[in-house]
Protein backbone atom coordinates (compact mmCIF):
# COMPACT_ATOMS: atom_id res chain seq x y z
CA UNK A 1 0.00 0.00 0.00
CA UNK A 2 2.87 2.34 0.91
CA UNK A 3 4.51 1.61 -2.42
CA UNK A 4 1.27 2.28 -4.28
CA UNK A 5 0.81 5.61 -2.49
CA UNK A 6 4.40 6.65 -3.18
CA UNK A 7 4.03 5.63 -6.82
CA UNK A 8 0.77 7.58 -7.09
CA UNK A 9 2.34 10.67 -5.56
CA UNK A 10 5.29 10.56 -7.97
CA UNK A 11 3.01 9.89 -10.95
CA UNK A 12 0.75 12.79 -9.98
CA UNK A 13 3.76 15.14 -9.77
CA UNK A 14 5.12 13.87 -13.09
CA UNK A 15 1.76 14.50 -14.77
CA UNK A 16 1.88 18.11 -13.61
CA UNK A 17 5.41 18.53 -15.00
CA UNK A 18 4.45 17.00 -18.35
CA UNK A 19 3.34 19.76 -20.71
CA UNK A 20 1.27 17.48 -22.97
CA UNK A 21 -0.58 15.96 -20.04
CA UNK A 22 -1.19 19.35 -18.51
CA UNK A 23 -2.70 20.55 -21.80
CA UNK A 24 -5.10 17.62 -22.21
CA UNK A 25 -6.03 17.35 -18.52
CA UNK A 26 -6.37 21.03 -17.67
CA UNK A 27 -5.61 23.70 -20.22
CA UNK A 28 -7.68 22.70 -23.27
CA UNK A 29 -10.77 21.55 -21.30
CA UNK A 30 -10.76 24.77 -19.26
CA UNK A 31 -10.21 27.02 -22.29
CA UNK A 32 -12.97 25.16 -24.16
CA UNK A 33 -15.22 25.49 -21.12
CA UNK A 34 -14.60 29.24 -20.93
CA UNK A 35 -15.28 29.59 -24.66
CA UNK A 36 -18.48 27.56 -24.55
CA UNK A 37 -19.56 29.33 -21.37
CA UNK A 38 -18.96 32.78 -22.82
CA UNK A 39 -20.14 32.29 -26.41
CA UNK A 40 -22.20 29.17 -26.86
CA UNK A 41 -24.55 29.77 -23.94
CA UNK A 42 -25.74 33.00 -25.58
CA UNK A 43 -26.28 31.18 -28.90
CA UNK A 44 -28.07 28.26 -27.25
CA UNK A 45 -29.37 29.16 -23.76
CA UNK A 46 -30.40 25.53 -23.18
CA UNK A 47 -26.72 24.70 -22.79
CA UNK A 48 -26.62 26.88 -19.66
CA UNK A 49 -28.71 24.48 -17.58
CA UNK A 50 -26.25 21.63 -17.73
CA UNK A 51 -23.07 23.51 -18.61
CA UNK A 52 -21.07 22.03 -15.70
CA UNK A 53 -22.17 18.50 -16.63
CA UNK A 54 -21.52 18.82 -20.37
CA UNK A 55 -18.13 20.41 -19.80
CA UNK A 56 -17.26 17.69 -17.26
CA UNK A 57 -18.06 15.11 -19.96
CA UNK A 58 -15.85 17.06 -22.39
CA UNK A 59 -12.98 17.35 -19.88
CA UNK A 60 -13.19 13.70 -18.86
CA UNK A 61 -13.30 12.44 -22.44
CA UNK A 62 -10.52 14.77 -23.52
CA UNK A 63 -8.25 13.94 -20.59
CA UNK A 64 -8.95 10.24 -20.36
CA UNK A 65 -9.39 9.27 -24.00
CA UNK A 66 -6.92 11.68 -25.60
CA UNK A 67 -4.57 12.17 -22.66
CA UNK A 68 -3.91 8.74 -21.15
CA UNK A 69 -3.24 6.38 -24.09
CA UNK A 70 -0.20 8.10 -25.63
CA UNK A 71 1.91 8.17 -22.42
CA UNK A 72 1.12 4.48 -21.92
CA UNK A 73 2.24 3.60 -25.46
CA UNK A 74 5.31 5.82 -25.03
CA UNK A 75 6.24 4.00 -21.81
CA UNK A 76 6.01 0.71 -23.63
CA UNK A 77 7.94 1.90 -26.71
CA UNK A 78 10.75 3.60 -24.80
CA UNK A 79 11.41 0.68 -22.46
CA UNK A 80 10.03 2.25 -19.27
CA UNK A 81 7.72 -0.71 -18.66
CA UNK A 82 10.63 -3.15 -19.07
CA UNK A 83 12.81 -1.07 -16.76
CA UNK A 84 10.00 -1.00 -14.17
CA UNK A 85 9.48 -4.73 -14.51
CA UNK A 86 13.13 -5.69 -13.91
CA UNK A 87 13.19 -3.24 -11.00
CA UNK A 88 10.45 -5.15 -9.22
CA UNK A 89 7.44 -2.96 -10.07
CA UNK A 90 4.54 -5.30 -10.88
CA UNK A 91 3.07 -4.97 -14.37
CA UNK A 92 -0.47 -4.20 -13.14
CA UNK A 93 0.74 -1.27 -11.02
CA UNK A 94 1.72 0.94 -13.95
CA UNK A 95 -1.69 1.23 -15.70
CA UNK A 96 -3.45 1.19 -12.33
CA UNK A 97 -1.45 4.13 -10.96
CA UNK A 98 -1.66 5.93 -14.28
CA UNK A 99 -5.44 5.56 -14.19
CA UNK A 100 -5.81 6.69 -10.58
CA UNK A 101 -3.62 9.73 -11.23
CA UNK A 102 -5.70 10.64 -14.31
CA UNK A 103 -8.85 10.17 -12.21
CA UNK A 104 -7.61 12.65 -9.62
CA UNK A 105 -6.59 15.26 -12.20
CA UNK A 106 -9.90 14.99 -14.05
CA UNK A 107 -11.84 15.09 -10.79
CA UNK A 108 -10.06 18.35 -9.97
CA UNK A 109 -10.80 19.93 -13.36
CA UNK A 110 -14.44 18.77 -13.26
CA UNK A 111 -14.80 20.23 -9.77
CA UNK A 112 -13.35 23.55 -10.97
CA UNK A 113 -15.94 23.60 -13.73
CA UNK A 114 -18.76 22.65 -11.35
CA UNK A 115 -17.85 25.40 -8.88
CA UNK A 116 -17.17 28.19 -11.39
CA UNK A 117 -19.91 27.60 -14.00
CA UNK A 118 -22.74 29.15 -11.95
CA UNK A 119 -20.48 32.04 -10.83
CA UNK A 120 -19.00 32.89 -14.25
CA UNK A 121 -21.89 32.08 -16.58
CA UNK A 122 -24.97 31.77 -14.40
CA UNK A 123 -25.13 28.07 -15.21
CA UNK A 124 -27.59 25.80 -13.44
CA UNK A 125 -26.51 24.14 -10.19
CA UNK A 126 -27.16 20.41 -9.72
CA UNK A 127 -30.17 19.63 -7.53
CA UNK A 128 -28.41 16.56 -6.23
CA UNK A 129 -24.67 16.86 -5.76
CA UNK A 130 -24.32 13.22 -4.67
CA UNK A 131 -25.87 12.10 -7.96
CA UNK A 132 -23.59 14.51 -9.82
CA UNK A 133 -20.47 13.04 -8.23
CA UNK A 134 -21.73 9.47 -8.59
CA UNK A 135 -22.23 10.07 -12.31
CA UNK A 136 -18.84 11.80 -12.50
CA UNK A 137 -17.14 8.81 -10.89
CA UNK A 138 -18.80 6.47 -13.41
CA UNK A 139 -17.82 8.78 -16.27
CA UNK A 140 -14.19 9.05 -15.14
CA UNK A 141 -13.84 5.33 -14.46
CA UNK A 142 -15.29 4.37 -17.84
CA UNK A 143 -13.47 6.95 -19.96
CA UNK A 144 -10.14 6.18 -18.24
CA UNK A 145 -10.73 2.46 -18.80
CA UNK A 146 -11.33 3.18 -22.50
CA UNK A 147 -8.16 5.32 -22.57
CA UNK A 148 -6.18 2.48 -20.98
CA UNK A 149 -7.62 -0.02 -23.45
CA UNK A 150 -6.52 2.21 -26.33
CA UNK A 151 -3.07 2.57 -24.72
CA UNK A 152 -2.79 -1.19 -24.32
CA UNK A 153 -4.07 -2.04 -27.80
CA UNK A 154 -2.36 0.62 -29.95
CA UNK A 155 0.90 -0.49 -31.51
CA UNK A 156 2.28 3.03 -31.87
CA UNK A 157 1.67 6.52 -30.58
CA UNK A 158 0.15 7.64 -33.89
CA UNK A 159 -2.26 4.70 -33.83
CA UNK A 160 -3.19 5.60 -30.25
CA UNK A 161 -3.98 9.17 -31.32
CA UNK A 162 -6.12 7.88 -34.19
CA UNK A 163 -8.08 5.47 -31.97
CA UNK A 164 -8.53 8.18 -29.34
CA UNK A 165 -9.96 10.57 -31.92
CA UNK A 166 -12.38 7.86 -33.02
CA UNK A 167 -13.88 7.96 -29.52
CA UNK A 168 -13.37 11.63 -28.67
CA UNK A 169 -14.85 13.33 -31.75
CA UNK A 170 -18.12 11.34 -31.80
CA UNK A 171 -18.46 12.00 -28.06
CA UNK A 172 -18.28 15.76 -28.65
CA UNK A 173 -20.86 15.62 -31.45
CA UNK A 174 -23.19 12.76 -30.50
CA UNK A 175 -23.33 12.55 -26.71
CA UNK A 176 -25.45 15.63 -26.19
CA UNK A 177 -22.82 17.91 -24.69
CA UNK A 178 -23.12 20.57 -27.42
CA UNK A 179 -26.83 20.18 -28.10
CA UNK A 180 -29.47 17.69 -26.93
CA UNK A 181 -29.03 14.24 -28.40
CA UNK A 182 -32.77 14.22 -29.18
CA UNK A 183 -32.06 16.76 -31.93
CA UNK A 184 -29.90 14.22 -33.79
CA UNK A 185 -31.21 12.03 -36.61
CA UNK A 186 -32.04 8.49 -35.48
CA UNK A 187 -28.98 6.72 -36.97
CA UNK A 188 -26.63 9.17 -35.23
CA UNK A 189 -28.59 8.89 -32.02
CA UNK A 190 -28.14 5.11 -32.15
CA UNK A 191 -24.42 5.59 -32.77
CA UNK A 192 -24.28 7.91 -29.79
CA UNK A 193 -25.60 5.11 -27.58
CA UNK A 194 -22.27 3.35 -27.96
CA UNK A 195 -20.57 6.21 -26.12
CA UNK A 196 -20.06 6.55 -22.38
CA UNK A 197 -20.52 10.32 -22.75
CA UNK A 198 -24.14 9.84 -23.87
CA UNK A 199 -25.00 7.80 -20.77
CA UNK A 200 -23.15 10.24 -18.54
CA UNK A 201 -25.12 13.18 -19.99
CA UNK A 202 -28.40 11.29 -19.49
CA UNK A 203 -27.47 10.47 -15.88
CA UNK A 204 -26.32 14.02 -15.14
CA UNK A 205 -29.52 15.48 -16.62
CA UNK A 206 -31.94 13.03 -15.01
CA UNK A 207 -30.34 12.36 -11.62
CA UNK A 208 -28.31 15.47 -10.81
CA UNK A 209 -30.37 18.19 -12.53
CA UNK A 210 -33.83 16.59 -12.43
CA UNK A 211 -34.42 17.19 -16.14
CA UNK A 212 -36.32 15.00 -18.59
CA UNK A 213 -34.18 12.32 -20.28
CA UNK A 214 -34.49 10.12 -23.35
CA UNK A 215 -34.02 6.94 -21.33
CA UNK A 216 -33.82 5.87 -17.69
CA UNK A 217 -31.12 7.83 -15.83
CA UNK A 218 -30.23 5.07 -13.30
CA UNK A 219 -29.91 2.60 -16.18
CA UNK A 220 -27.62 5.09 -17.89
CA UNK A 221 -25.22 4.92 -14.96
CA UNK A 222 -25.34 1.15 -15.06
CA UNK A 223 -24.78 0.91 -18.83
CA UNK A 224 -21.95 3.49 -18.67
CA UNK A 225 -20.33 1.56 -15.84
CA UNK A 226 -20.70 -1.72 -17.74
CA UNK A 227 -18.91 -0.22 -20.74
CA UNK A 228 -16.14 0.86 -18.34
CA UNK A 229 -15.90 -2.56 -16.70
CA UNK A 230 -15.70 -4.24 -20.10
CA UNK A 231 -12.97 -1.83 -21.27
CA UNK A 232 -11.05 -2.21 -17.99
CA UNK A 233 -11.24 -6.01 -18.24
CA UNK A 234 -9.99 -6.03 -21.82
CA UNK A 235 -7.22 -3.55 -20.94
CA UNK A 236 -6.14 -5.73 -18.00
CA UNK A 237 -5.99 -8.81 -20.22
CA UNK A 238 -3.92 -6.92 -22.75
CA UNK A 239 -1.56 -5.55 -20.07
CA UNK A 240 -1.18 -9.02 -18.61
CA UNK A 241 -0.18 -10.36 -22.02
CA UNK A 242 2.25 -7.47 -22.44
CA UNK A 243 3.73 -8.25 -19.03
CA UNK A 244 4.64 -11.74 -20.17
CA UNK A 245 6.41 -10.63 -23.32
CA UNK A 246 9.82 -8.93 -23.04
CA UNK B 1 35.09 -25.48 -3.75
CA UNK B 2 33.85 -22.68 -6.01
CA UNK B 3 30.30 -21.55 -5.41
CA UNK B 4 28.39 -20.85 -8.58
CA UNK B 5 25.68 -18.22 -8.40
CA UNK B 6 24.60 -18.29 -12.04
CA UNK B 7 24.18 -21.58 -13.86
CA UNK B 8 23.08 -21.98 -17.44
CA UNK B 9 22.78 -25.50 -18.80
CA UNK B 10 21.96 -26.34 -22.44
CA UNK B 11 19.90 -23.16 -22.85
CA UNK B 12 17.86 -23.03 -26.06
CA UNK B 13 15.74 -20.12 -27.26
CA UNK B 14 13.98 -20.01 -30.62
CA UNK B 15 12.11 -17.22 -32.40
CA UNK B 16 9.91 -18.90 -35.04
CA UNK B 17 12.45 -20.61 -37.32
CA UNK B 18 15.48 -18.86 -35.89
CA UNK B 19 17.42 -20.49 -33.07
CA UNK B 20 18.88 -17.49 -31.26
CA UNK B 21 20.52 -19.51 -28.46
CA UNK B 22 21.52 -23.03 -29.30
CA UNK B 23 22.33 -25.12 -26.24
CA UNK B 24 24.78 -22.91 -24.39
CA UNK B 25 26.14 -23.75 -20.93
CA UNK B 26 28.22 -21.71 -18.53
CA UNK B 27 28.55 -21.02 -14.82
CA UNK B 28 29.49 -17.84 -13.01
CA UNK B 29 31.22 -17.90 -9.63
CA UNK B 30 30.22 -15.65 -6.74
CA UNK B 31 32.02 -12.30 -6.98
CA UNK B 32 33.15 -12.91 -10.55
CA UNK B 33 32.84 -10.47 -13.46
CA UNK B 34 31.74 -12.55 -16.40
CA UNK B 35 31.50 -11.13 -19.92
CA UNK B 36 29.38 -12.30 -22.82
CA UNK B 37 30.92 -11.20 -26.10
CA UNK B 38 29.71 -11.72 -29.61
CA UNK B 39 28.67 -10.03 -32.82
CA UNK B 40 25.14 -8.67 -33.27
CA UNK B 41 22.59 -11.45 -33.22
CA UNK B 42 24.91 -13.87 -31.43
CA UNK B 43 22.37 -14.42 -28.65
CA UNK B 44 23.90 -12.35 -25.83
CA UNK B 45 20.84 -10.28 -25.01
CA UNK B 46 18.50 -13.27 -25.39
CA UNK B 47 20.63 -15.24 -22.92
CA UNK B 48 20.56 -12.35 -20.46
CA UNK B 49 16.80 -11.90 -20.89
CA UNK B 50 16.29 -15.58 -20.01
CA UNK B 51 18.34 -14.97 -16.85
CA UNK B 52 16.34 -11.80 -16.09
CA UNK B 53 13.05 -13.70 -16.32
CA UNK B 54 11.94 -11.60 -19.29
CA UNK B 55 11.97 -14.49 -21.76
CA UNK B 56 10.88 -18.09 -21.44
CA UNK B 57 13.48 -20.54 -22.72
CA UNK B 58 12.63 -23.37 -25.09
CA UNK B 59 15.06 -25.80 -23.51
CA UNK B 60 17.70 -26.23 -20.85
CA UNK B 61 17.85 -24.85 -17.35
CA UNK B 62 18.74 -21.46 -15.95
CA UNK B 63 19.37 -20.71 -12.28
CA UNK B 64 20.29 -17.47 -10.53
CA UNK B 65 21.20 -18.05 -6.90
CA UNK B 66 19.38 -21.36 -7.16
CA UNK B 67 16.20 -19.64 -8.37
CA UNK B 68 14.47 -20.45 -11.64
CA UNK B 69 13.84 -17.01 -13.23
CA UNK B 70 10.80 -18.36 -15.07
CA UNK B 71 8.91 -19.50 -12.02
CA UNK B 72 10.01 -17.38 -9.08
CA UNK B 73 10.19 -13.83 -10.39
CA UNK B 74 9.46 -12.18 -7.04
CA UNK B 75 12.46 -13.79 -5.31
CA UNK B 76 14.57 -13.14 -8.39
CA UNK B 77 13.96 -9.38 -8.24
CA UNK B 78 15.44 -9.27 -4.72
CA UNK B 79 18.54 -11.13 -5.84
CA UNK B 80 19.14 -9.66 -9.25
CA UNK B 81 19.82 -6.08 -10.38
CA UNK B 82 19.42 -5.41 -14.08
CA UNK B 83 20.56 -2.65 -16.38
CA UNK B 84 18.87 -3.32 -19.70
CA UNK B 85 20.32 -2.51 -23.09
CA UNK B 86 17.28 -0.44 -24.05
CA UNK B 87 15.60 0.95 -21.03
CA UNK B 88 14.27 4.27 -19.97
CA UNK B 89 12.44 6.16 -17.26
CA UNK B 90 9.53 8.56 -17.68
CA UNK B 91 10.77 11.83 -19.18
CA UNK B 92 9.65 13.98 -16.28
CA UNK B 93 10.89 11.83 -13.39
CA UNK B 94 13.76 13.14 -11.24
CA UNK B 95 16.66 10.84 -10.22
CA UNK B 96 15.65 11.01 -6.56
CA UNK B 97 12.05 10.15 -7.44
CA UNK B 98 13.14 7.20 -9.57
CA UNK B 99 15.17 5.92 -6.63
CA UNK B 100 12.27 6.52 -4.19
CA UNK B 101 9.92 4.66 -6.52
CA UNK B 102 12.10 1.57 -6.94
CA UNK B 103 12.96 1.49 -3.22
CA UNK B 104 9.28 1.85 -2.26
CA UNK B 105 8.46 -1.27 -4.29
CA UNK B 106 11.38 -3.10 -2.64
CA UNK B 107 10.06 -1.88 0.74
CA UNK B 108 13.37 -0.25 1.69
CA UNK B 109 14.26 3.38 2.47
CA UNK B 110 15.41 5.44 -0.55
CA UNK B 111 19.08 4.75 -1.39
CA UNK B 112 20.35 8.30 -1.80
CA UNK B 113 23.83 6.94 -1.09
CA UNK B 114 23.75 5.17 -4.45
CA UNK B 115 22.91 8.41 -6.26
CA UNK B 116 25.87 10.06 -4.54
CA UNK B 117 28.10 7.10 -5.33
CA UNK B 118 27.34 7.41 -9.04
CA UNK B 119 27.79 11.18 -9.12
CA UNK B 120 24.09 12.00 -9.32
CA UNK B 121 22.95 14.79 -7.06
CA UNK B 122 20.00 13.55 -4.97
CA UNK B 123 18.80 17.15 -4.64
CA UNK B 124 18.86 17.71 -8.38
CA UNK B 125 15.62 18.98 -9.91
CA UNK B 126 16.82 17.81 -13.31
CA UNK B 127 14.31 15.62 -15.08
CA UNK B 128 15.22 12.38 -16.85
CA UNK B 129 14.81 14.01 -20.27
CA UNK B 130 17.41 16.66 -19.35
CA UNK B 131 20.07 14.15 -18.27
CA UNK B 132 23.03 13.18 -20.46
CA UNK B 133 23.36 9.61 -21.76
CA UNK B 134 26.10 8.97 -19.21
CA UNK B 135 23.98 10.25 -16.34
CA UNK B 136 21.06 8.09 -17.48
CA UNK B 137 23.27 4.99 -17.61
CA UNK B 138 24.62 5.71 -14.14
CA UNK B 139 21.10 6.27 -12.85
CA UNK B 140 19.98 2.91 -14.24
CA UNK B 141 23.00 1.26 -12.65
CA UNK B 142 22.21 2.93 -9.32
CA UNK B 143 18.58 1.75 -9.60
CA UNK B 144 19.76 -1.78 -10.41
CA UNK B 145 21.71 -1.78 -7.14
CA UNK B 146 18.88 -0.41 -5.00
CA UNK B 147 18.01 -3.74 -3.40
CA UNK B 148 21.66 -4.70 -2.78
CA UNK B 149 21.52 -7.52 -5.31
CA UNK B 150 23.96 -10.41 -5.20
CA UNK B 151 24.07 -10.50 -9.01
CA UNK B 152 23.99 -7.60 -11.44
CA UNK B 153 23.34 -7.98 -15.16
CA UNK B 154 24.62 -5.22 -17.40
CA UNK B 155 23.64 -5.33 -21.06
CA UNK B 156 25.96 -3.13 -23.12
CA UNK B 157 26.52 -0.78 -20.17
CA UNK B 158 28.77 1.67 -22.01
CA UNK B 159 27.10 1.72 -25.43
CA UNK B 160 26.74 5.27 -26.68
CA UNK B 161 28.85 6.82 -23.94
CA UNK B 162 31.68 9.28 -24.49
CA UNK B 163 35.20 8.58 -23.19
CA UNK B 164 34.60 10.28 -19.85
CA UNK B 165 31.27 8.53 -19.36
CA UNK B 166 32.83 5.16 -20.10
CA UNK B 167 35.66 5.78 -17.67
CA UNK B 168 33.18 6.74 -14.93
CA UNK B 169 31.07 3.67 -15.54
CA UNK B 170 34.13 1.40 -15.63
CA UNK B 171 35.18 2.83 -12.29
CA UNK B 172 31.70 2.13 -10.91
CA UNK B 173 31.86 -1.47 -12.15
CA UNK B 174 35.28 -1.91 -10.54
CA UNK B 175 33.88 -0.62 -7.24
CA UNK B 176 31.05 -3.12 -7.48
CA UNK B 177 33.47 -5.91 -8.15
CA UNK B 178 35.48 -4.96 -5.05
CA UNK B 179 32.32 -5.05 -2.96
CA UNK B 180 31.82 -8.67 -3.96
CA UNK B 181 28.87 -8.30 -6.32
CA UNK B 182 28.74 -10.85 -9.14
CA UNK B 183 28.52 -9.11 -12.49
CA UNK B 184 27.36 -10.59 -15.74
CA UNK B 185 27.81 -8.23 -18.65
CA UNK B 186 27.26 -8.31 -22.38
CA UNK B 187 29.49 -6.05 -24.39
CA UNK B 188 30.79 -5.35 -27.88
CA UNK B 189 33.81 -3.62 -26.46
CA UNK B 190 36.77 -6.00 -26.34
CA UNK B 191 38.99 -3.61 -24.42
CA UNK B 192 36.24 -3.24 -21.83
CA UNK B 193 35.92 -7.01 -21.51
CA UNK B 194 39.67 -7.47 -21.31
CA UNK B 195 40.10 -4.93 -18.52
CA UNK B 196 36.93 -5.61 -16.49
CA UNK B 197 36.09 -9.30 -16.86
CA UNK B 198 37.58 -12.19 -14.94
CA UNK B 199 36.23 -14.60 -17.53
CA UNK B 200 34.51 -14.19 -20.87
CA UNK B 201 32.49 -16.35 -23.22
CA UNK B 202 32.44 -15.55 -26.92
CA UNK B 203 29.10 -16.33 -28.50
CA UNK B 204 28.79 -16.90 -32.22
CA UNK B 205 25.42 -17.75 -33.78
CA UNK B 206 23.88 -18.84 -30.51
CA UNK B 207 26.73 -21.10 -29.43
CA UNK B 208 29.70 -20.55 -27.16
CA UNK B 209 32.76 -20.49 -29.41
CA UNK B 210 35.18 -20.23 -26.50
CA UNK B 211 35.17 -19.54 -22.78
CA UNK B 212 37.91 -18.65 -20.30
CA UNK B 213 39.94 -15.77 -18.94
CA UNK B 214 40.85 -13.09 -21.49
CA UNK B 215 44.48 -14.29 -21.30
CA UNK B 216 43.49 -17.92 -21.89
CA UNK B 217 41.33 -16.98 -24.85
CA UNK B 218 43.94 -14.82 -26.54
CA UNK B 219 46.68 -17.37 -26.03
CA UNK B 220 44.51 -20.16 -27.42
CA UNK B 221 44.34 -18.44 -30.80
CA UNK B 222 46.92 -18.69 -33.54
CA UNK B 223 49.39 -17.69 -30.84
CA UNK B 224 51.44 -15.37 -33.01
CA UNK B 225 53.18 -12.38 -31.48
CA UNK B 226 53.40 -9.16 -33.45
CA UNK B 227 56.74 -7.32 -33.81
CA UNK B 228 56.60 -3.75 -35.08
CA UNK B 229 59.88 -2.12 -35.94
CA UNK B 230 61.18 1.18 -37.34
CA UNK B 231 64.82 1.86 -38.12
CA UNK B 232 66.62 5.06 -39.00
CA UNK B 233 67.59 4.01 -42.57
CA UNK B 234 64.65 1.66 -43.21
CA UNK B 235 67.09 -1.15 -43.85
CA UNK B 236 64.42 -3.83 -43.36
CA UNK B 237 62.05 -2.28 -45.87
CA UNK B 238 60.56 -3.34 -48.20
CA UNK B 239 60.02 -6.21 -45.82
CA UNK B 240 60.83 -9.89 -46.03
CA UNK B 241 60.72 -12.91 -43.74
CA UNK B 242 63.65 -12.94 -41.32
CA UNK B 243 64.36 -16.04 -39.27
CA UNK B 244 61.08 -17.19 -37.74
CA UNK B 245 59.44 -13.79 -38.26
CA UNK B 246 56.94 -13.59 -41.11
CA UNK B 247 56.64 -10.16 -42.70
CA UNK B 248 52.99 -9.07 -42.95
CA UNK B 249 52.84 -5.39 -43.83
CA UNK B 250 54.49 -2.01 -44.07
CA UNK B 251 52.83 1.14 -42.77
CA UNK B 252 54.84 4.28 -43.50
CA UNK B 253 58.30 3.56 -41.99
CA UNK B 254 57.05 0.73 -39.78
CA UNK B 255 57.37 -2.93 -40.70
CA UNK B 256 55.23 -5.59 -39.02
CA UNK B 257 56.21 -9.24 -38.54
CA UNK B 258 54.34 -12.14 -36.95
CA UNK B 259 56.15 -14.91 -35.13
CA UNK B 260 55.63 -17.81 -32.72
CA UNK B 261 58.98 -17.49 -30.90
CA UNK B 262 59.10 -13.80 -30.02
CA UNK B 263 62.57 -13.79 -28.39
CA UNK B 264 64.33 -15.57 -31.26
CA UNK B 265 62.58 -13.43 -33.87
CA UNK B 266 63.44 -10.15 -32.13
CA UNK B 267 67.07 -11.22 -31.93
CA UNK B 268 67.08 -12.18 -35.63
CA UNK B 269 65.56 -8.83 -36.63
CA UNK B 270 67.99 -6.83 -34.48
CA UNK B 271 70.97 -8.75 -35.87
CA UNK B 272 69.77 -7.89 -39.38
CA UNK B 273 69.56 -4.22 -38.44
CA UNK B 274 73.05 -4.34 -36.93
CA UNK B 275 74.46 -6.05 -40.01
CA UNK B 276 73.06 -3.28 -42.22
CA UNK B 277 74.71 -0.60 -40.03
CA UNK B 278 71.28 0.80 -39.17
CA UNK B 279 69.84 1.73 -35.75
CA UNK B 280 66.46 0.92 -34.20
CA UNK B 281 64.22 3.92 -33.55
CA UNK B 282 61.10 2.10 -32.33
CA UNK B 283 60.46 -1.51 -31.40
CA UNK B 284 57.17 -2.92 -30.13
CA UNK B 285 56.31 -6.50 -29.28
CA UNK B 286 52.56 -7.09 -28.92
CA UNK B 287 50.65 -10.17 -28.00
CA UNK B 288 47.35 -10.71 -29.89
CA UNK B 289 44.46 -8.82 -28.34
CA UNK B 290 41.12 -10.27 -27.35
CA UNK B 291 39.67 -8.35 -30.28
CA UNK B 292 41.90 -10.18 -32.74
CA UNK B 293 41.00 -13.52 -31.20
CA UNK B 294 37.34 -12.51 -31.35
CA UNK B 295 37.60 -11.61 -35.04
CA UNK B 296 39.45 -14.85 -35.70
CA UNK B 297 36.61 -16.86 -34.15
CA UNK B 298 33.89 -14.91 -35.94
CA UNK B 299 35.68 -15.16 -39.30
CA UNK B 300 36.31 -18.86 -38.81
CA UNK B 301 32.60 -19.36 -38.18
CA UNK B 302 31.66 -17.30 -41.23
CA UNK B 303 33.98 -19.31 -43.48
Amino acid sequence: MKALMKHLLIQFRMDIRERGTLMTYYLIPLVFYLFIGAVFTSVNPLVKNTLAASMAVFAATMGAVLGTPVPVVKMRESGVLRAYRVSGIPGWAVPFIHGISAFLHLLIVSSIILITAPVFFGAGRPQDYTAFFLTLVMLLFSTIAIGMLIGAAARSQSMAVMLSQMVFLPTVVLSGIMFPASMLPEPLRMLGRLLVGTYAMEAFSGLAYGLATDFSAPWSILVGACIGILAAGLAMLRFRRMGKSP
Amino acid sequence: MDEYIVEVQDLVKRYANLTAVNGISFKVKKGEVFGLLGPNGAGKTTTLECLEGLRRSDGGTVRVGGIDPQTDVRKLRKLLGVQLQNSSMPDSIRPSEAMELICAWHRIPPRRDLLNMFGLDPQSRKQYREMSTGQKRRLHLALALACDPAVVILDEPTAGLDVQGRAQLHEAIRRLRHSGVTILMATHDMAEAETLCDRVAILVRGRIATIGTPAQITSAGLGETRIILRTQKNCLLPGRDIGGARFVRQEEDYGTWLCRDAAASVVALLQEVQRAGDTVEDLRVERPSLEERFLELVERDAS
